[in-house]
């Protein structure tokens, strides 16, 4: 787990990290075609070559409202069978874990709870590492569930 | 025929590679339930496969070793040594067979009582010779048989889907980097030199697409081919009258769907020939017609295919089927008593169930339901049943569309485009609320469509972008549903239509239910595809019985079409939307550049070997090869007014602007929120009219000498005449003769033309004189309009009597 690849992204203005196994590409986002009626926490699809992206802004689909500013780059993940681009405040870095994926406690809150895998020490400081199927799974899920 | 003969045999030969395995496993262990299944259900499918193909052999000898099979399911046997022996030796003589059929031999009579009775054990069947090669020699001879397979002469092969989606995806890719290229060199200006190859590879790609496309899918047509034949057999072979009727045999699919869905639905309509479909005297007892009706129909919606079959046979018997469950254990009596109808009709695609009370060659013991759910189910496919006594029993299989290419359009909502499955759409209808009858209803909004009221809806409000607010010019999409319901989806625009690569959505997106997926315009703008079904759906709009008509109001209809003047919309050579009163429009024609005649001062055309001024066309050369032409009448002249796109018939419904500064324009007026400007036809015929001139021009001769062919000739000619030679004139040609020559003529007794113009030499007239001086123009150009206008009179007056 030492030597494991980590993407660092700012969602909400928290360092979150994603398996860099997970991200296919970081691509520029072009033209981001809105879904009507689709819910707030997917901003649309777009293009990536012949195929069809679904646009996650990471920010609602986690449940932190704000104004966050938002990078031209996106990351680029497939999960189930589909692909994502996922919105972000900004993507940092690629760097090496330095330590496992722990828990804090107190956990990290509700929101992030649900989405975290855990804590991970990087080389970056430490960082949220995030559960891509949580994160799809948007914040609906959990407001049904309650 | 021979092409679903070689299907058989790849089919069956496939199944006997896969059920190779299984051999070994079973005759390890007799009692593995698992694997009797899989081998029962490899002989009962051949034994199906072989009832279409009239092979008897195979079909008696597949039977036999079902009906042991199936005894050893039901528990009513032991699966021993001699039974696993005995099947055994049947799959290695229904291999021999498909060898032998398909090298178009005769087959060795004989043995097959023998290898029948083994199955029952029967002491005669001699022990010593081995009935059957050991499980594995069988598999080693497998390599033989593939070595067979290769020498056959092969025409086709066999590949893996995923290699195919593949070069699938590579073309979709390379397709978009054209597109892209091409807007860059557009944007680059004309570069000759990369042009040309540039064409090239587009024309190259668009054909590698088209094979490509063609590669995976196939028409439903393929599979619904076959199923005539097999009905008809059926129903000879089981005393019945059944008449098929199928349905949207152009729905393309994958070709490895409808491998998947060949044998469920052979089986479905088996059953319903079988155990749904009465006897003709039974029929007509209950008031039915004799022939029953099985209507097979296929229709895509979205990313899915649903292919509905129906009989009007006696119905499930939902008290059977529940005794049924009930005794075989399915389910408990107080289960069954919480059940409702449907979901005890469903319980027929239980494993092991059967409703028949006899066994038939025809549709078997029920296997074939519980073995077409798992194979609907292996490519997330399902099954329903839906069924009321007495009146017929209806499957509907969802197959989905893992990759298809549909035929869709596109619309504009709310600023944004969306896709619309062709197959949906009945018909596109443009005009004004009013003509449309649109009217609001509580929530719900009514058109009249063709005397129907048809409940419409505003895709922009369905996609909650607009805010309800009925567009003034809404554009209707006519959508016919697979219930037969028909509703109209209100949209902005209509863009083109043309080939879509439907990709799926994610989970997320879908649940919101209006989609079916997506798919990527030519410049690879993400496109949303409307799910059509499930919208109707969400507004309760599909309704249980077929086709809902809400009443007839064709005159009414028809009224209100006729109270809004209409025009022909075009665009003309200067690129300016323009229209024209549509009463004007006499059609539209389509000339060659070569009909176009632009040397004098005023361009003209042929059309329909008349002669017609031509308007409208650029001062730059035609580049096309043929004109689009309107062609207009006041009911004496006509003229042609050249147009670079003829658009649509559009109603005048908004105010008229006057445009004094344009003479030609009567007004400006807005049609579908852009001006466009409304020709004056008043002044267009004022300015250019003329009547229709005969290209066969009056004749005309001349007299002799070089003065009247240098300097006569071409006035004559351009007053409109031809010039024959006096030996050819005829009758009608009007002469031009100098006088002297005229006299003597006249004195001689010579014959001369009926109509003469005379010349004379001097400026000054005799008296009395009927002569023109040869240099007096309009006196000359008078006379032979007179005498044109004379010989046109004639000339009509001689149709006229004719």
């Amino acid at each position: 787990m030492t030597d494991k690849l980590l993407v660092i992204l700012q969602i909400a203005g928290r360092r979150c990290a994603l398996s860099a196994l997970d991200v296919r590409s970081v691509i520029e986002t072009g033209a981001i075609t809105p879904i009507p009626r689709a819910p707030a926490w997917i901003a649309g699809i777009t293009a990536l070559r012949s195929q069809a992206l679904t646009v996650i802004d990471c920010r609602r689909a986690i449940g932190v409202a704000g104004d966050w500013p938002t990078d031209h780059r996106a990351a680029v993940i497939t999960e189930g069978g589909h692909s994502y681009a996922l919105l972000v405040d900004g993507i940092e870095d690629i760097t090496t874990a330095a330590g496992e994926v722990g828990q804090i406690p107190g956990g990290f809150g509700a929101e992030w709870s649900r989405i975290a895998l855990g804590m991970i020490e990087t080389m970056a400081g430490p960082a949220l590492l995030i559960d891509l199927p949580a994160l799809l799974a948007g914040p609906e899920d959990i407001e049904a569930a309650a | 025929m021979d092409d679903l003969l070689a299907e058989f045999i790849a089919e069956t030969r496939e199944m006997l590679e896969a059920t190779g395995g299984e051999l070994v496993a079973w005759e390890a262990d007799p009692a593995d339930r698992a694997r009797l299944d899989a081998i029962f259900r490899f002989v009962h499918t051949v034994k199906g496969n072989c009832g279409f193909f009239d092979f008897p052999r195979l079909a008696s000898l597949s039977h036999a070793a079902e009906d042991a099979l199936a005894d050893c399911r039901a528990g009513r046997r032991e699966a021993d040594a001699a039974l696993v022996t005995g099947v055994l030796a049947i799959i290695d003589r229904i291999a021999a067979m498909i060898d032998a059929i398909e090298a178009g031999e005769d087959f060795p009579e004989g043995g097959d009582d023998a290898l029948i009775a083994a199955l029952d054990g029967a002491p005669e069947a001699p022990a010593d010779t081995p009935l059957h090669a050991p499980a594995a020699a069988q598999l080693g001879a497998g390599e033989e048989q593939t070595a067979t397979f290769r020498r056959s002469d092969q025409r086709t092969i066999r590949l893996p889907v995923e290699l195919l989606d593949r070069v699938m995806s590579g073309v979709s890719d390379m397709v978009l980097a054209r597109n892209d290229l091409a807007h860059r060199l557009r944007q680059a200006g004309n570069q000759p030199t990369i042009d040309g190859p540039f064409e090239r590879l587009t024309t190259i790609l668009s054909d590698v697409r088209d094979a490509i496309t063609r590669m995976r899918m196939q028409r439903i047509e393929t599979l619904f081919g076959a199923l005539p034949r097999l009905v008809r057999d059926l129903s000879a072979e089981l005393g019945k009258q059944v008449m098929v009727d199928l349905d949207g045999g152009d729905v393309e699919l994958d070709r490895e769907m409808i491998e998947t869905i060949r044998d469920p639905l052979t089986h479905i309509i088996r059953n319903a020939i079988d155990h749904g479909i009465e006897t003709p005297s039974a029929r007509l007892a209950q008031g039915k017609r004799e022939i029953g009706l099985l209507a097979i129909a296929a229709r895509q919606s979205g990313n899915t295919i649903s292919i509905v079959l129906a009989d009007d046979g006696r119905g499930l018997d939902e008290e059977r089927i529940a005794a049924k469950a009930v005794a075989t254990g399915l389910v408990t009596a107080a289960e069954r008593g919480a059940m409702g109808r449907d979901k005890i009709l469903n319980l027929i695609f239980e494993p092991g169930f059967s409703t028949a009370e006899t066994v038939s060659n025809v549709s078997g013991r029920g296997v074939g339901l519980d073995v077409v759910r798992q194979n609907l189910e292996k490519v997330g496919g399902s099954i329903k049943v839906a069924s009321v006594p007495g009146e017929g029993t209806t499957f509907t299989l969802q197959i989905p569309l893992t990759l298809s290419i549909i035929a869709g359009l596109t619309v504009d909502a709310g600023g944004q485009r969306f896709a619309i499955p062709q197959s949906y759409v009945e018909e596109i209808v443009q005009g004004s609320a009013r003509a449309l009858d649109l009217t609001r209803l509580g929530e719900t909004a009514l058109v009249t469509f063709r005397g129907q009221r048809v409940p419409c809806l505003m895709l922009g409000e369905v996609l909650g972008l607009t805010d309800g607010e009925a567009a003034k010019e809404p554009t209707l999409v006519m959508l016919r549903l697979a219930s037969g319901d028909l509703f109209a989806l209100a949209v902005e625009g209509i863009h083109n239509h043309g080939d879509l690569v439907v990709k799926p959505l994610a989970p997320a997106v879908m649940r919101s239910g209006l989609y079916a997926g997506s798919t990527l315009l030519d410049d690879g703008t993400p496109v949303l595809l409307l799910d059509v079904a499930n919208i109707a759906a969400q507004h309760a709009l599909v309704s249980d019985t077929r086709t809902r008509v809400l009443g007839p109001l064709a005159e009414e209809a028809d009224a209100a079409a006729d109270n809004a003047s209409r025009a022909m919309l075009f665009t003309d050579f200067a690129g300016r939307r323009s229209a024209v009163r549509l009463e004007l429009v006499q059609r539209i024609e389509t000339a060659p550049v070569t009909a176009i005649d632009r040397s004098a001062a005023r361009p003209r055309v042929v059309i329909d070997g008349l002669i017609l001024p031509l308007i409208g066309l650029p001062d730059t050369p035609l580049t096309q090869p043929k004109v689009r032409l309107l062609r207009l009448s006041d009911g004496a002249c006509e003229l042609l007014y050249a147009v670079r796109e003829v658009e649509d018939a559009v109603e005048l419904t908004q105010p008229l602007a006057p445009v004094p500064e344009d003479p030609l324009a009567e007004a400006m007026t807005l049609i579908g929120g852009t001006p466009v400007t409304l020709i004056d036809a008043h002044e267009l015929f004022a300015r250019h009219g003329e009547a229709p001139q005969a290209a066969e021009r009056p004749r005309c001769t001349l007299p002799e000498g070089e003065w009247a062919r240098a300097i006569l000739g071409p006035l004559v000619t351009a007053a409109g005449y031809d010039i024959v030679d006096p030996a050819e004139a005829g009758e009608t040609a009007i002469g031009i003769l100098f006088e002297d020559v005229y006299e003597v003529a006249e004195t001689l007794g010579r014959p001369l033309p009926p109509r003469v113009i005379r010349l004379r030499d001097q400026p000054e007239a005799p008296a009395g004189a009927q002569t023109i001086y040869r240099y007096d123009r309009e006196g000359l150009l008078a006379a032979l309009a007179a005498a044109a206008a004379d010989a046109a009179a004639r000339a009509a007056a001689t149709g006229e009597a004719a």
